[in-house]
């Protein structure tokens, strides 16, 4: 019976401290998001729906919003399709010489420093062009998304029982349809949560944009060759500032992008409890 | 012009360095069930995907010798798989309805990406004779927009048996089709063969001897990559000539 209460009371000793440890975890994170509500919320309260669609001068951060859904739709546009051709390969020809090699740089690729991606970028795009331009900065993001988008893709479809694969090959069905018909469709949802964490992710990056999309606040962009804003980027140029009007600024804008971070990323999150195949 | 179905010259198998079929001469007649029985590891499922060429997914597997399909050599320089898997349906051992393919796509496919049917017309008849002839269509025709996971496992399996039906194969490979499916599925299936051996040639895979002993007319058994021995279902079981066959179909040899 003590023994029994022992060890009872070590239980309750261990869970307590898993609930600690696990609270000191997310601690951080909590405090991010709370702090980012209460210091931007008012800002956003405060100056309404100018704040969404005006220009800098008026206090707004229009120009910057646009910018960023350009360049997540340009870097999509670009990243995607290399993406998914990449992930498709390395998965359809795991043991191959270009297939290892593809795998090995793709996991280099997703934890290379993103700051170095914007200086080559803006090597081979920017410079050459004469200027930054939102073809630039949504090249250096696309260059970021595509190997988060073909890792997901590859590991979706490493899901998909084997049985299933030589169903396909056994109704005498060309590689590519078993591909582009079978295999495909039935990893869409791994796939399609790789690209939503990949555009989640580029929404997200400051550092590429540095030295390529130049940055434009006081009027809406124009056209893809010329300089573009970002919202992480005008949080980084508002935070040097030393006015306090500019930080309230940064705080309305740090709100503004994480909801549109949240706004992904929690129907990812939903849809990855869902029961595959 | 061969009567056989299939014959095999001298068949070897091998996985890397490993010999897994070791010399096999096979000879199975037109519109029969021929059973390939043995214990698990034997080399049956190998085999059988030698038949239509499916070892060719595995990039270890290297194969010697001749497979005549009605007297033509499958591995032949100018033969493509790609058309000796249409011609040859195969059914597997987990019943594998591609779960993203309503009922009525699933039978479709093979006949859609192929492009052998014209029409749409064309294609609800070849569907409904599929689903007819693999006993299917009764309990499936109110609901061919449904996916296949409202099915039990042994109308999956009979979906799987439609889907290879319809693409008008002369030659079905069933490898272990009534493993995972529940008694009452496996009478059904095995009632399925009776009839379809009239029109097809039936090669079937099981590591049950008494599924052979009931529906096969021939039996091959295969021991460690070796066919030990071959012939009427019949006599196999009576009259087995190798004391191996006999430990085997008396269950003492597992």
């Amino acid at each position: 019976m003590s023994r029994y209460k022992t060890r009872k009371g070590k239980e309750v000793v261990f869970l307590v401290a898993m609930a600690i440890l696990t609270f000191v975890g997310i601690l951080p994170l909590f405090h991010i998001i709370v702090t980012v509500f209460t210091e931007g919320l008012p800002v956003i309260a405060e100056r309404g729906f100018t704040f969404l669609t005006g220009t800098l001068s008026n206090g707004g951060i229009g120009p910057a919003i646009a910018g960023t859904f350009i360049l997540m739709f340009l870097s999509s546009l670009i990243g995607l399709p290399v993406a998914l051709l990449v992930g498709i390969y390395a998965y359809e020809y795991p043991n191959s010489l270009i297939g290892r090699w593809t795998k090995t740089l793709l996991q280099i690729m997703l934890e290379f420093p993103t700051i170095l991606v914007g200086v080559f970028v803006m090597n081979i795009v920017a410079i050459p062009m004469g200027t930054y331009s939102g073809f630039a900065g949504a090249f250096a993001l696309a260059v970021i998304l595509m190997p988060y988008v073909a890792v997901y893709t590859q590991e979706a479809m490493r899901q998909i029982p084997f049985t299933y694969r030589e169903a396909s090959f056994g109704l005498g069905l060309s590689r590519i349809k078993i591909i582009s018909r079978i295999l495909v469709p039935l990893s869409k949802r791994g796939i399609l949560t790789g690209v939503l964490i990949g555009m989640a992710k580029v929404a997200g990056e400051t550092a590429p944009l540095l030295f390529t999309v130049g940055g434009l606040y006081q009027s809406y962009p124009t056209s893809i060759t010329k300089p573009i804003g970002a919202i992480p980027l005008l949080i980084y140029t508002l935070i040097q500032s030393p006015s306090n009007a500019d930080h309230a600024m940064a705080w309305g804008a740090s709100l503004v992008l994480l909801l549109i971070f949240l706004l992904i990323f929690i129907p990812v999150r939903a849809s990855l409890k869902e029961v595959r195949l | 012009m061969s009567k056989y179905a299939i014959e095999t010259k001298n068949l070897k198998i091998y996985y890397a360095d490993n010999e897994i079929i070791k010399g096999i001469n096979l000879k199975i007649p037109e519109n029969t069930i021929f059973a390939l029985m043995g214990p698990s590891g034997c080399g049956k499922s190998t085999l059988l995907r030698a038949f239509n060429r499916l070892l060719e997914l595995n990039k270890d597997a290297r194969i010697e010798g001749e497979v005549l399909i009605f007297g033509k050599n499958i591995y032949a320089d100018d033969v493509n798989p790609i058309s000796i898997r249409r011609e040859i349906g195969m059914v597997f051992q987990y019943p594998n309805p591609f779960p993203h393919l309503a009922i009525y796509d699933n039978v479709a496919i093979g006949l859609k990406l192929n492009h052998l049917v014209r029409n749409k017309e064309e294609m609800d008849k070849r569907v409904r004779w599929a689903l007819e002839k693999s006993s299917l269509w009764d309990e499936v025709k109110d609901r061919l927009r449904e996916y296949p996971a409202s099915l039990s496992g042994g109308q999956k399996q009979r979906l799987v048996i439609a889907r290879a039906l319809a693409l008008k194969p002369k030659i079905l490979l069933m490898d272990e089709p009534t493993a995972n499916i529940d008694p009452l599925g496996t009478k059904n299936i095995e009632k399925l063969l009776f009839e379809l051996k009239r029109d097809y040639t039936i090669i079937l895979v099981t590591h049950e001897p008494a599924q052979a002993a009931r529906i096969s007319d021939y039996v091959g058994f295969l021991y460690l990559g070796k066919l030990i021995e071959v012939g009427l279902t019949k006599d196999i079981f009576e009259k087995p000539k190798s004391e191996l066959t006999e430990k085997y179909v008396t269950g003492v040899l597992v």
